[in-house]
């Protein structure tokens, strides 16, 4: 990793970078989550769900097209809540039951650069 | 309340008296060969939307696994699609290996004959070498294309059976009109799995396991309480094609904090959008095609077009289902999910890959079942699998099936003038 920092008000996210801030895809997430054990997913959503609005509040006054590294690694951060979110609110445990593992899903969005 | 079960289609209902269905169907690469053959090799076969060509010029490659086919679809300059086996009249290569692009012409990286975006055969170096090569007649090998609704259908056999049209055999006619441009833009999830294809193709056409095997992601979202099975209302038959309503839970809110937060950003493509659907501009909802039944709670219309595709329009968009055979025990699923446009705040980017990752997980859940289910065919136990009263559509997709093994399936409607005669 670099030396990039979340900007200062979200530093209670500092101890998910390590594993969320790197990943660049959304089936790299999901491969993650499947890796994780499930009290490491209810950490993660315990720290940010409740608290989604005010990242945005703050990632809302920069030009999504242009955000500045410290802005872009916390929505990397904050993106791993999409698949932590499932473990946690849906599933009760970090796979799909019966799903290969590790499984991979290619995930593909047409025209867009998802970050 | 409307009596729903009077809309419960029955198998008996349609005449469908196939209760039981061999498991030699999912398990024989003889099978396998004859669907290649018999099914992929004469029905159309939807490969993409017009939309994603917009401009001259703009051209995809296809790779169809259930035919090894490698397909370049491409707009000329004259506004036509073609579609075109991409190999080199020459010798054979793969020319074009850019999944899209913009092309005025495709160059082979071997020898460098060049084609038009048209296929038309333009240059061969060192042309005096090939003086038995017509430029004019070898261009690259054209397959019929044709498109419905923005689909575009793709024909291999020499010379199709029946027209586009013929082949959607009505079902064309219920669904005219049906919004579909109105979200253009797509996700595409593709994942292969050690299973047959119609597996996939049976548990897309039966609610029968909603409850069950999707108790933690969708029976809250879609089971209501007058339907606990989640019977197909209203089956309609269109040649080997069909139509089914699903109902959904209209008052299903989800209390967890992340989901909410992403309902109130973005809908899913899945939830209904209550406000549009009072305002009368939810999408298909407003088609009169569509919940024919007029059930209040109406989810979606799970239309199945034959052989392979599941479409579900709903109120914020829809999704799209494909499933390829790769060999007796292997397939590959895609699923497209279409919304109204591309994220354009973060806070959409976020809500869409929340979207993306439940709709994934809920299709991962019908792949894994159907990799046991393989797993169970194989080990030889069972002969046959059973369908019940209430999957009529498994019934319905294994007689079609039969009958275009058997050289059938394909009733070429008489146009009026025939008609009269």
């Amino acid at each position: 990793m670099s030396h990039v920092s979340l900007p200062e008000q979200f530093a209670f996210l500092e101890p998910f970078v390590a594993t969320w801030g790197g990943l660049r895809s959304q089936d790299e997430r999901y491969l993650k989550r499947q890796e994780l054990a499930q009290g490491e997913l209810e950490a993660f959503h315990a720290a940010l769900a409740p608290r989604l609005e005010e990242v945005f509040v703050h990632l809302d006054t920069f030009d999504p097209a242009a955000l500045p590294e410290a802005e872009a690694l916390l929505f990397r951060v904050v993106l791993g809540l999409t698949e932590a979110s499932q473990a946690v609110e849906i599933f009760g445990q970090p796979r799909v039951p019966h799903a290969p593992f590790p499984h991979s899903v290619n995930m593909e969005w047409a025209g867009y650069q998802p970050h | 309340m409307t009596d729903i079960t009077e809309h419960m289609t029955k198998a008996r209902d349609l005449g469908l008296e196939n209760d039981r269905v061999p498991t030699e169907y999912y398990t024989s690469p003889e099978y396998f060969r004859r669907e290649q053959d018999m099914i992929f090799r004469r029905a159309w076969l939807m490969v993409g939307r017009v939309d994603e060509l917009p401009e001259p010029g703009d051209f995809i490659v296809r790779e169809m696994p259930t035919l090894k086919a490698s397909v370049i679809i491409a707009r000329g300059k004259d506004g036509e699609v073609r579609a075109f086996h991409n190999a080199c009249s020459h010798r054979g290569v793969a020319l074009v290996c850019h999944e899209r692009g913009n092309a005025l012409t495709f160059r082979c990286p071997y020898h460098a004959w060049t084609y038009g975006i048209d296929g038309s055969l333009r240059a061969i170096p060192a042309e005096q070498d090939f003086p038995h090569v017509d430029k004019a007649t070898n261009g690259l090998a054209r397959i019929h294309l044709d498109s419905w609704a923005g689909f575009i259908f793709l024909n291999f056999a020499d010379e199709p059976e029946v027209t586009l049209p013929e082949f959607l055999a009505g079902i064309d006619v219920m669904l005219e009109g049906a919004p579909f441009e109105q979200f253009p833009f797509s996700i595409r999830v593709t994942d292969e799995i050690d299973c047959n294809w119609k597996n996939l193709v049976n548990a897309f056409n039966e609610g029968y396991h909603v409850a069950i095997l999707h108790s933690k992601t969708l029976r809250a979202a879609v089971v209501p309480r007058e339907n606990p099975h989640l019977h197909y209302l209203d089956v309609k038959q269109f040649g080997p094609h069909s139509a089914g309503t699903v109902q959904r839970n209209f008052d299903y809110d989800p209390q967890a904090p992340a989901l909410t937060w992403v309902y109130a950003q973005m809908l899913p493509t899945s939830a209904p959008d209550i406000a549009a659907i009072e305002e009368g501009r939810a999408g298909f909802y407003e088609h009169p095609g569509i919940n024919r039944i007029k059930v209040p709670n109406f989810g979606t219309e799970t239309i199945t077009i034959f052989p392979n595709i599941s479409i579900q329009p709903l109120a914020n968009g829809y999704l799209f289902y494909q499933f390829w055979p790769i060999s007796a025990g292997r397939m590959r699923t895609e699923v497209r999910i279409y919304s109204r446009h591309a994220p354009r705040t973060l806070r959409e980017e976020y809500a869409m890959a929340s979207t993306l990752a439940a709709t994934r997980d809920v299709v991962v859940e019908d792949m894994a079942m159907s990799r046991l289910q393989q797993i169970g065919f194989e080990s030889g136990g069972k002969t046959y699998q059973q369908f019940g009263q209430n999957e009529p559509l498994l019934r319905m997709f294994t007689r079609d099936y039969e009958a275009y093994l058997a050289g059938g399936g394909l009733t070429k409607v008489p146009t009026q003038a025939e008609a009269a005669e």
